[in-house]
Order: C-alpha cells, then sequence, then structure tokens
C-alpha cells in the first residue's frame, strides 16, 4: 500500500502512528473491527464515512479519550512512534499531551481568551515566566489565524466569540500544548462555509508541523484537505489509500458506492 | 346563601357553560368539528371560564371589602369614649363582633327568636347570661351601646350576604350568556384560553411577591413602634443585652448579631468543604453504583426534623468536645458551645451544599470535560480549573442557601449553644443567636406595647436585611464571575 503514496503534495512517507488489529467494544457492541492503519508524519489523514461507522471511535482510540468512558474496552496495537500507547506504563494525561484533540462542537472553557490558550502550556509546565507564556499564546493564535481578530481583547471570554473563531481558538488551544499528533473530530460541522474554508486552510498551514487526522463528513473536505483517506463502514476499515486514488479510483465497492452517492 | 352553597352553584353554572358552549359551537360548524377555529373542548372551557372569573373575582372581592365596610359604619356609629384610640377601638370591635356572634349562635340553637334577637335590649335581658347558655362566654356584661351596635352589626351582615347572592348570581348567569353566546365557529376560543392561563400563572406568581411585602409591612410597623419607644442607638450600638420584664432593659443586638455570625461561620466552614468535596467526588470520580448508594444517604440527613440535630447536639457532640477539647486545652467547662451548634448546623447543611452542587456540576457540559482531557489535563485538574468555574455561579447559590439556613437555624441554637447572650471570641462559651432571642422575646406572657417584645420585631428586621444583604452580595459574585456557555 506504501507505494500508493507518491503524490508530490505529501512531505513525509514517514509513519507516526501504527495500529495494528484494534478492536473496540462498547460493553457488547463491537464496534470497531481488526482496523489496521498506518498515520503519516507531517501530513493529513482523513477518515470518512456514514454515521455510526465507528470513525470517530476509532479516532479517540489515538489519544485514550476512550478511557473516559466506563464500558469502552481497546484490544490490539496502536504505536505511536513504536511505543504501544495502551501499554500499562504510558500515562493517557502524558499521551494526550503529545495526542492533541479539536472537537466536533466548539468548546471553550469559560475563561478568557488568553486562559484558554494558556492553559494547556500552564498545566504541563511549558514556560518559565509571563513573557514566554505571551509569546505562545500569540504564536498559537496566529497559527490559527485568531490573532488579528482578538489581539485587543485577550481578557474578554472564550465564550463570547463566534462559532468560527471558537473552533479556531480550540485548535489554537489544542496547539498551545506542542503535540505531535492532532486529532480533529468533525471540527467544521458546526461552522458556516467561511468559517470552514478558514479552518481547511488553517489544517493545510498544520500539517507542516504536525501530523493530522481529522474525521469529517464531506467528501469534498476529505479531498481538499487530506494527503490519505481511510474509508470506514459498519467498524471495518474497507479502504486506505492516497487520496487522490480513493476518490478516482477506488478498489473496493462499498468505497465507490459511498463517495458517489449511493449508500450513505 | 352561604358561601359554599354560593361556589356549589356557580360549579354547577360553569359545568353548564362548559356543556353548552361545546354544543353551541360543534352546532355551529354543522357537527365537523375540524371545521372549528379551535378543538371543542376549547370552546366549553371558554364558556366555563366566562362563568368562573367574574363570579370568582367579584366574590373574593365582597368578601373582602364587606367586612371593612361594616365595621368602619359600625366604629363610627359607636361613642367617641368607646374608639378614643387604635387599641381601644380594637378592643370594643372585637367585643362587637363577639356579641353579634354569640346572637347567631343563640338564633341557630333556638334560645331565641330571630325578631327577640333584633329588638332586645340590656335593659330587660341578661345577655351575657343567654349567650353564657349557648356556650358563649363574655368576660364583661354587655353594655347598650355593644348590643345595639351587635345588632346593627348583625342586620348589615345579613343584609351584605343577600346582596353578595344576588350580585354574584346575576355576574354568574351573565358570564354563562355571554360565554356561550360567543361560541361560535370562528371564534378563536383556543387564544382566549392561552390567555386566561398566563393569568393564573402570572397572578400565582405574583401572591408569593405580594406575601413578602405583607412581612416586610408588618415588620417594619411593629419595627417603627419599638425605636419610639427605645433608642435606636443603643439597640445597634450597645454591648449588653438583658431584657427585663419590669422595665430598664438593656437591648443591645450587638451581642446576638455577633452569636449569630460566630455560629453561622462555624458552620459554613464544616459545611462547605465537606459538602463541595462530597459533590465533586460523586459527580466526577465515584462509579455509579457507588453514587446511587451514597447519593439517597446524604439526602436522608436532610430529612431529619432539626430537634433531633438538637438532641444529637446536647447530648453527644457538647459534651465530647467540652471533655475532648475545651477542659484538656482550658477553655471552659461548659457543654453548650459556639463549636456544638456550628459543627451540627454545618452538619444539616452538608446534604443541601452537596446535592445542589452535584447536580450543577453534572450540568456542566461533557464538552467541557473531553476538551480538558483532551489537553491533557488530570481528573483533579479539569475540577479545579474548568469545572468550579463553570458551575461557580449555582455553588454560590448553594452556599447562600446555607448560609441563610444557618443564620435562621433556632433549634439547635437553643440544645447546642444554649441562650446566654456574650461577646465571647473563645468557640467553647456558651453563646446565643438573634433567633434563639427572637423565640425568647415572644413567648410566653407577652405585651405588645412594652419594647422588650417588639424588640423580636427589630431583630426580624435585621435578621432580614442581612439575608437580604447576603442575596445581594452573592448576586454580585455571580455578576462577577459571570460564565456563559451554550
Amino acid at each position: 500500500m506504501k507505494d500508493m503514496r507518491m503524490e508530490s503534495r505529501v512531505d513525509s512517507t514517514v509513519n507516526k502512528i501504527e495500529a495494528r488489529k484494534v478492536q473496540v467494544y462498547y460493553g457488547a457492541t463491537h464496534a470497531i473491527k481488526d482496523v489496521d492503519v498506518d498515520i503519516a508524519d507531517r501530513a493529513v489523514t482523513a477518515f470518512i464515512g456514514p454515521s455510526g461507522c465507528g470513525k470517530s471511535t476509532f479516532l479517540r482510540c489515538l489519544n485514550r479519550m476512550n478511557d473516559t468512558i466506563a464500558i469502552c474496552r481497546v484490544e490490539g496495537q496502536i504505536l505511536l512512534e513504536g511505543e504501544d500507547i495502551y501499554d500499562r506504563r504510558v500515562d493517557p494525561v502524558q499521551l494526550r499531551a503529545k495526542v492533541g484533540m479539536v472537537f466536533q462542537k466548539p468548546n471553550p472553557f469559560p475563561k478568557s481568551i488568553y486562559d484558554n490558550v494558556a492553559y494547556g502550556p500552564r498545566i504541563h509546565g511549558l514556560t518559565r515566566n509571563k513573557a514566554e507564556l505571551d509569546q505562545i499564546v500569540e504564536d498559537c493564535l496566529r497559527k490559527a489565524a485568531l490573532w488579528n481578530e482578538v489581539k485587543d481583547r485577550l481578557s474578554a471570554p472564550g465564550t463570547g466569540l463566534s462559532g468560527g473563531q471558537q473552533q479556531r481558538l480550540c485548535i489554537a488551544r489544542a496547539i498551545a500544548t506542542q503535540p505531535e499528533v492532532l486529532l480533529m473530530d468533525e471540527p467544521c460541522s458546526a461552522l458556516d462555509p467561511i468559517a470552514t474554508a478558514q479552518v481547511e486552510e488553517l489544517i493545510d498551514e498544520l500539517r507542516h508541523q504536525f501530523s493530522v487526522v481529522i474525521v469529517t463528513h464531506s467528501m469534498q473536505q476529505a479531498a481538499r484537505v487530506s494527503q490519505h483517506t481511510a474509508f470506514f463502514h459498519l467498524g471495518h476499515l474497507v479502504e486506505f489509500g492516497e487520496t487522490g486514488q480513493i476518490f478516482t479510483n477506488p478498489k473496493d465497492p462499498r468505497t465507490e458506492s459511498y463517495i458517489t452517492g449511493r449508500i450513505g | 346563601m352561604s358561601v359554599a352553597m354560593l361556589l356549589a352553584v356557580i360549579g354547577v353554572l360553569a359545568l353548564t357553560g362548559f356543556v353548552l358552549s361545546r354544543q353551541r359551537a360543534l352546532a355551529s360548524a354543522g357537527g365537523n368539528s375540524r371545521a372549528l377555529h379551535s378543538l371543542p373542548n376549547y370552546y366549553g372551557w371558554n364558556g366555563a371560564i366566562w362563568v368562573l372569573v367574574p363570579a370568582l373575582a367579584g366574590l373574593s372581592l365582597w368578601l373582602i371589602v364587606q367586612p371593612m365596610v361594616v365595621e368602619s359604619r359600625i366604629s363610627a356609629d359607636l361613642p367617641a369614649a368607646l374608639v378614643a384610640d387604635d387599641s381601644a377601638r380594637a378592643l370594643t370591635m372585637a367585643d362587637v363582633r363577639r356579641v353579634a356572634g354569640g346572637l347567631d349562635q343563640a338564633v341557630a340553637q333556638g334560645a331565641m327568636s330571630e325578631a327577640k334577637a333584633r329588638e332586645m335590649s340590656t335593659g330587660a335581658v341578661d345577655v351575657r347570661a343567654v349567650l353564657a347558655n349557648v356556650g358563649v362566654a363574655l368576660g364583661s356584661n354587655v353594655s347598650p351601646e355593644v348590643l345595639s351596635a351587635a345588632q346593627d352589626y348583625r342586620a348589615m351582615t345579613a343584609w351584605g350576604a343577600a346582596a353578595r347572592t344576588i350580585l354574584i348570581l346575576v355576574l354568574a348567569v351573565a358570564g354563562l350568556f355571554w360565554g356561550v353566546s360567543r361560541a361560535q365557529q370562528d371564534y378563536r376560543a383556543r387564544i382566549a384560553v392561552e390567555r386566561v392561563v398566563l393569568g393564573i400563572l402570572a397572578l400565582a406568581s405574583s401572591i408569593a411577591v405580594f406575601t413578602t411585602f405583607g412581612i416586610i409591612w408588618s415588620m417594619a410597623s411593629e419595627t417603627y413602634d419599638f425605636f419610639t419607644k427605645y433608642p435606636i442607638q443603643d439597640f445597634f450600638f450597645s454591648l449588653t443585652w438583658s431584657p427585663n420584664f419590669r422595665g430598664n432593659s438593656d437591648l443591645g443586638m450587638i451581642p446576638l448579631l455577633w452569636g449569630t455570625l460566630y455560629i453561622s461561620a462555624v458552620s459554613l466552614l464544616v459545611a462547605v468543604p465537606i459538602g463541595l468535596f462530597t459533590a465533586i467526588y460523586l459527580a466526577e470520580y465515584a462509579s455509579k453504583p457507588v453514587r446511587n448508594w451514597v447519593k439517597p444517604l446524604i439526602e436522608i440527613i436532610a430529612g431529619i426534623p432539626t430537634v433531633v440535630f438538637g438532641i444529637f447536639a446536647l447530648v453527644t457532640v457538647g459534651p465530647a468536645l467540652r471533655d475532648w477539647f475545651a477542659e484538656p486545652l482550658g477553655l471552659g467547662n461548659s457543654g453548650s458551645s459556639v463549636m456544638t451548634a456550628g459543627i451540627v448546623i454545618g452538619i444539616l447543611n452538608v446534604p443541601f451544599i452537596s446535592s445542589l452542587s452535584d447536580d450543577i456540576i453534572n450540568a456542566v457540559p461533557q464538552s467541557l470535560r473531553d476538551g480538558s482531557y483532551g489537553l491533557g489535563a488530570t481528573k483533579s485538574e479539569t475540577v479545579r480549573q474548568v469545572i468550579l468555574p463553570a458551575a461557580l455561579r449555582g455553588i454560590v447559590g448553594a452556599v447562600l442557601m446555607a448560609a441563610s439556613r444557618a443564620i435562621g437555624e433556632t433549634m439547635i441554637v437553643v440544645m447546642g449553644a444554649g441562650a446566654a447572650a456574650q461577646l465571647s471570641l473563645n468557640p467553647f462559651d456558651a453563646l446565643t443567636t438573634m433567633t434563639v432571642k427572637i423565640v425568647g422575646q415572644l413567648t410566653g406572657d407577652t405585651d405588645f406595647a412594652s419594647p422588650e417584645t417588639l424588640v423580636a420585631f427589630a431583630l426580624g428586621m435585621t435578621l432580614f436585611v442581612i439575608t437580604l444583604g447576603l442575596n445581594v452580595f452573592a448576586l454580585y459574585i455571580v455578576w462577577k464571575y459571570k460564565e456563559q456557555y451554550e
């Protein structure tokens, strides 16, 4: 499969995350079945598929967010740079600092814009003084293309921003912990087309520094922002490959049916 | 016709209005309910409302106004000597009402004829003896003025009752006709009913507001009375509280205020951390089975009567604190103490704070927790930095509620802290609070003209102002830390 990733937009072919034979159970329900996936470093990987196909569940395995759900059980192996993240010695809290996450609905904390972005650096002790923290906050807001809109009101509540601004604030907050991987769970589903375009542009910028994994319902969005695409259906990974190939020359008939709109 | 009878008649008329309006509306649409603007029952309700609202409103107005009119006319006819001032007037009118009631009783039991009750005079009959025979005991002989006033009172009341019956029946029947006449196909009965529902809801909420104003008014007038009899600066600034019903009392509220604040502060120091930590444990850490067991168990505390807590304070906590802390530390040997009452009131308040805070913490959106965990925060970091700030508003409300309860608590203070009004910093000294002294001053033989009794109202008013101030302060906190999430 590796030889399929030849497109020039791909900056790297190094795998950041390798998942093997991943199974997820919610109580008695078998939600993810035998998923093998390689997430490339410094590239955008999109997960597509109909609702309930398990793509968000799988995404949440990558930073062990499923640990917060009592009935959820994960089997198989997920390696982040060769280390099993489900190993007993791995601290999920540390892991989540390395694998950041942006959620479907913008969820800024009920704090100021500044404190929202400074949240991660503060709890992880990434800065030694106020000046460094100020610098991180400014850098992250700039990277999230929000700095110019909020630089005069950093002490205003983050919840007072518009939906698109809130989502960009959440992205700034996620990248402030200096993660290596950024997981995005349908980050644009609550946004209008203009805000969506801004966030997509931002994702394209971010892939130069991070490995980005995005779950999306919009096939156009997957085609626009990603270099690799994985198609999930009923808990199975049906097809995984370079984005251009998935959309123009799918191998599996189910993938073809989905992208042409016959199922889903 | 009696009021109960009148209500029954109104009820029957309303039912008639319901049935007739419904039928008439259906008939106007040719029996096809889909051609009506509203569902048939709305026409029925509309008909019933037109009977009920005017008749019941008229009746309640009449029942309020009639006694006022009768009393003012009777007291205007009484000789000036009997109604010299307000208290004399009240006494005389009480006599008049009692005699009139006695005459009613006598006529009802057949001890005298209606005509005799109307005509008799004190010269011919010993009214006191006659009324005593029918079970109405009077404190003194009936004077001719009071008897004739009572006879006038009966006559006017009887006339009023007749007029009331006629007026209300006219209103109800007119309402019936009007309501039924509106029941036409195009009449928007649904909207009319909706307006009445709004009116009922608004009325219900305004009753609570008016009651509050009523309470303030009654306390304010008595408080004013108190300050005309006792110097205001002595009440607020004197450091001694020693009421003396023979006069020469020292009624300084400072020792009571001190006791109230001291005991409340101790109770909050107990209740807030325990309650809040319990809530955090239950909402964020406890597994579902644990939570389902522990939460109801904690809430049982809220159902225990405070007097039972008082017993606990008196026989268990008080002696334990005295034997293990106060005496070894050389801080006195009193079983009743600030600590005893404060700790027990604090325990009483734990379920209030924990239960309310638990609900509030649960209402914080899961997305905020996810956001924090997703950034690599631990549970306690998430609780401290995201959940508690988001829930602050509600938690302040819960703490305020606990504070109000602590300030208002009486039983536990009597049994746990005693009734000694003094200024002391020692937490193992007996102290008392304003509420205890309000009870103390108002129970037993009371003379509502003496400052020793009226001081209770001034204390009540002060308490009211303190709790109002607490509320305003809480609103300010909430406003200052106002956080909004969707």
